[in-house]
C-alpha cells in the first residue's frame, strides 16, 4: 500500500537572540548581525507538522486533527509568546536557531506522538520568515 | 536513524529570455515554443529555493551561515538578474534558457561557491503555476 502522509500547519510567536558568551560583543556582531541584541527581536513561525501512518478502516483518518492539534499545542505553549532563550530550557548550550528550534520541536512532537499507535512523525517544516525555513526528517538510512 | 536538517532561503530575481533553437526553422519555433518564442523576448520574476544541508554546528547553531550562504546565492543570481539572459549571459548564448537548463547552470555554479557536499535542493519558480526542481534526491 502506498505510503499516506497528513500535514498540518501551527503558528506561534517568539523572540529569541543569537549570542555567544565566549565571544566579545564586536565578534557576536560581526557574525550573527542584527540577531545579536541584548533584548531579542521575534518572529511569527509557522510550522507544518507531517504524520505517516495506516488509514484508520474505521474512520478513514491517519490521525483525528483535532487530536494532532491537541498533542501539537502542548508543546508550542511552551514556545508561544515566549523569549526563546530564557523561558524556555532548550537553549542554554545552543543557538536558538531555526535549525535548532526545529530538531528541538521534532524531538519534543515525536515523543508525544508516540503514544499514538500506528503513527508516526515524519517531518517538520518550520518557517521563520517566508524567506527562510528548516525542514527537519527522519533519515532512514 | 538519525535526523536530517536542511535549511532553505528563498531568493527572487528578474530576467528576460526567448526560448528559440537554431536546430529548427521559424514555423517549428512557433510551434514549439508557442508565445514563448515572441521574438523580442518576454520577462518572469523568478523564484529561487536553495535548500542546503548539514548538522547545525555545534556553536552557532547553523548548518551554513546566512551571511555565506547570501553571499554565494547573490553572487550567482548578479549574473542573471536584470539581464536578457539569451543575449547578456554568457552561458545562455548558446544553451536555450528553458526553466530546465536555467536550473542546471543555477546547480552547477552553486556547487562551486558552497562548501562541498552542502547544495541539496533547487527549486526554481518561473511563474506562480510553474517550477522546476533538481536536488540530490530526486
Amino acid at each position: 500500500m502506498k505510503n499516506i502522509t497528513i500535514s498540518k500547519k501551527f503558528e506561534f510567536s517568539a523572540s529569541h537572540r543569537y549570542w555567544r558568551d565566549e565571544w566579545c560583543e564586536e565578534e557576536n556582531r560581526r557574525y550573527f548581525g542584527n540577531s545579536t541584541g541584548p533584548y531579542g527581536h521575534g518572529h511569527n513561525y509557522e510550522l507544518h507538522v507531517t504524520v505517516l501512518g495506516n488509514i484508520d478502516p474505521k474512520t478513514g483518518m491517519i490521525i483525528n486533527l483535532t487530536e494532532l492539534k491537541k498533542y501539537v499545542n502542548d508543546v508550542l505553549e511552551s514556545f508561544d509568546h515566549k523569549f526563546l532563550n530564557l523561558d524556555t530550557p532548550y537553549f542554554k548550550d545552543k543557538q536558538p536557531t531555526t535549525e535548532n528550534l526545529a530538531l528541538v520541536l521534532f524531538d519534543l512532537i515525536a515523543k508525544k506522538l508516540k503514544t499514538l499507535q500506528g503513527i508516526a512523525l515524519y517531518k517538520l517544516r518550520l518557517y521563520e520568515k517566508r524567506d527562510l525555513y528548516v525542514d527537519v526528517w527522519q533519515d532512514k538510512s | 536513524m538519525s535526523l536530517r536538517t536542511v535549511l532553505t532561503r528563498v531568493y527572487t530575481f528578474s530576467a528576460a529570455h526567448r526560448l528559440h533553437s537554431r536546430h529548427l526553422d521559424e514555423g517549428a519555433n512557433r510551434q514549439v515554443y508557442d508565445k514563448c518564442n515572441n521574438l523580442y523576448g518576454h520577462g518572469h520574476d523568478y523564484t529561487l529555493e536553495v535548500s542546503v544541508a548539514g548538522n547545525p554546528h555545534p556553536l552557532t547553531g547553523f548548518v551554513l551561515p546566512l551571511r555565506d550562504l547570501d553571499q554565494a546565492v547573490h553572487k550567482i543570481l548578479a549574473r542573471l538578474d536584470y539581464r536578457y539572459l539569451d543575449k547578456e549571459v554568457e552561458y545562455f548564448t548558446s544553451v536555450i534558457s528553458t526553466g530546465e537548463n536555467i536550473i542546471g547552470y543555477l546547480w552547477d555554479e552553486l556547487q562551486r561557491q558552497l562548501p562541498p557536499n552542502m547544495l541539496y535542493h533547487l527549486k526554481l519558480w518561473e511563474t506562480n503555476n510553474n517550477y522546476f526542481e533538481i536536488g540530490k534526491e530526486l
